[in-house]
């Protein structure tokens, strides 16, 4: 099964592909996980540095890269309509075995520079929330437009530049629409929340999204309901504590997240943009002017429908 | 796919050695997984070794967590088990074609298509996992958990794409001639069904070699009914054809 025996490979090994004979050289280890480790390393003979991550177990790393490559290709379609080459779809790069060492398999990604959001959010302050969370609801939403649910949604698995913008890492809890989620951690995941299936859609990703506000909001709350037996334990206990948040338009966000109610991805991101993300900067203002009526018909609808929804709300 | 899973929290002290009933169980094709549960003291060097040995005579895995890992552990046993099987199955179909190129050897764009066989299968192949409970006296504080682990076990595979059901089984039961007793046959909604161990007594021996031919028995009466009911080597036959249409 190609298993390593995952030593970390010191600065200046040099990781040549057994197939396609590019030749990365080890800069350090950017961190370990429970599928793999991953490298800064820097392609011989060029200035890039890119992210490598040597995989475990050949099975779990492939079918990761597999994801990735159909990720890729669908986003290369989309910015191909739209005519525009947006860094998204170069994020991964090659994927080949380690020559020297046993053959072990490895993929090439993107560096993404920055630190973890749990980390990024306790050095930068909670304001950061309504951008960070915007742009991971976007990449959210791109990764539904192209058929696949992230699963293991966790601060851990978000990276955040020191300009707020958030990038998914860790791809290997994703699977396609409609199957089961592969990989999972137990406070972001509804079925431990007695709060529905474990077959991936739109909504469980939004289930774990709002799970990952409240952790980075209030993680002493979090960790005591979650503790409750497993009978008691209840999606009504997620939504009090999301009540609890001072930021009301947060609070109805996140419930109706946790409820499973938006219909999909690109309508909570837009409830987000136009409520919480806008709703902060601008403090008091209730109704920012609805960019969205421009939008399909049934989004708008869905809005006012979320507007007097938090509004009778509180 | 066929599974036992055993959760113990001790030696067995009765009947046949629970070794040679797992290696009977591998023999007719059903894996069997074990975990150890302990949340005080350990488990001994006696028990953890015949942990250990069941599954490995079984060809599966075995782990020794406190109640609050059961639940996951169990669900990551079953899903491992799961993708070891179907990745057995095809690499022998890859063997034929190759030689002896393991997975790890092959080409980018061949393991990349074998992979995505293998994931599929993971998903859409029919599953059976008996459940297999020591419900020895020691056990008895453990047992909510347990049950609590049954549970989440289930959400995971009816989320599953391909047909998967639970047997739950517990031992030693009401009898000294009965090795375990049946508590939910064949199921495909376990979240559903309210109390597991309803009829529940503790006693103190741990028959646990007998338990699992109980088990295997029941497999075997269920294999003539399946037969009944469906159509002969149907699995079988879908799978390798598919493998041979994705690879070659
Ligand atoms: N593209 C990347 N850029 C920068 N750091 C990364 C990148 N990918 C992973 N990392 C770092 O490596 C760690 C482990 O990688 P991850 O893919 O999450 O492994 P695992 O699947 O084993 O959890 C991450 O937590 C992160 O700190
Ligand atoms: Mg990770």
């Amino acid at each position: 099964m190609g298993m390593s025996s995952n030593p970390s490979y010191p600065a200046g090994t040099v990781i040549t592909g057994k197939w396609r004979g590019n030749r990365y050289v080890v800069e350090r280890v950017l961190g370990k996980g429970a599928n793999g480790t991953v490298y800064l390393v820097q392609r011989e003979g060029r200035r890039e540095r890119y992210a490598l991550k040597i995989g475990y177990d050949t099975l779990e790393l492939q079918s990761e890269i597999n994801v990735l490559t159909s990720l890729q290709s669908c986003r290369k379609r989309s910015e191909h309509r739209a005519r525009k080459e947006s860094p998204l779809s170069s994020y991964l790069l090659e994927s080949d075995d380690f020559k020297d060492r046993d053959h072990t398999p490895f993929y090439v990604m993107r560096y993404v520079e920055g630190r973890p959001l749990h980390h990024f959010l306790s050095r930068n302050g909670a304001s950061w929330l309504g951008l960070v969370g915007m742009t991971i609801l976007e990449k959210l939403q791109t990764l539904h437009e192209c058929g696949f649910v992230f699963g293991d949604l966790k601060p851990e698995n978000v990276m955040v530049s020191s300009y707020g913008e958030a990038e998914l890492i860790d791809y290997g809890g994703a699977s396609p629409i409609g199957r089961s989620v592969k990989q999972f951690t137990e406070w972001h995941d509804r079925g431990f929340w007695n709060a529905g299936s474990r077959t991936g859609d739109q909504s469980y990703d939004l289930f774990a999204f709002a799970v990952l506000c409240l952790r980075l909001l209030n993680e002493q709350g979090l960790k005591s309901a979650a503790q409750q037996l497993p009978q008691t334990r209840s999606v009504e206990e997620l939504m009090k504590l999301a009540r609890e948040l001072p930021d009301k338009k947060l609070s109805s966000w996140l419930c109706l997240a946790l409820k499973g109610g938006f219909p999909g991805s690109a309508q909570a991101a837009e409830i987000w943009r136009s409520h919480i993300y806008r709703g902060r900067k601008t403090g008091h203002e209730t109704m920012a002017t609805p960019r969205w009526l421009k939008n399909a018909f049934a989004l708008s609808l869905f809005l006012l429908a979320f507007t007097l929804y938090w509004v009778f709300r509180f | 796919m066929k599974q036992i899973l055993l959760i113990t929290d001790g030696c067995s002290n009765v009947g046949e050695s629970p070794v040679l009933a797992a290696a009977h169980a591998r023999q007719e094709g059903i894996t069997v997984n074990v975990v150890g549960v302990v949340d005080y003291g350990t488990i001994g060097e006696l028990g953890s070794r015949e942990i250990a040995d069941i599954a490995k005579a079984g060809g599966g895995i075995s782990r020794i967590v406190g109640t609050p890992q059961l639940a996951q552990t169990i669900q990551m046993m079953t899903r491992k088990t799961v993708v070891q099987t179907i990745q057995q199955a095809v690499n022998k179909e890859v063997q034929k074609i190759l030689g002896d190129g393991s997975l790890a050897e092959l080409p980018p764009q061949q393991r990349s298509q074998v992979v995505t066989v293998v994931d599929e299968l993971t998903e859409t192949s029919p599953l059976r996992i008996a459940l297999l409970i020591d419900a020895s006296a020691s056990m008895k504080p453990k047992l909510g958990a347990v049950e609590d682990a049954i549970r989440d076990l289930a959400l995971s595979l009816e989320a599953r794409e391909g047909r998967s059901e639970i047997a739950v089984f517990h031992f030693p039961g009401r009898s000294g001639s009965e090795d375990a007793m049946l508590d939910i046959d064949w199921t495909r909604n376990v979240s559903e069904v309210r109390s597991l161990f309803s009829r529940l007594k503790m006693r103190g021996a741990t028959p646990t070699g007998p338990a699992i031919f109980k088990v295997l028995e029941h497999y075997r009466y269920d294999k003539l009914e399946e037969h009944r009911n469906y159509l002969p080597g149907e699995d079988d036959g879908a799978r390798e054809g598919m493998i041979d249409g994705y690879v070659v």
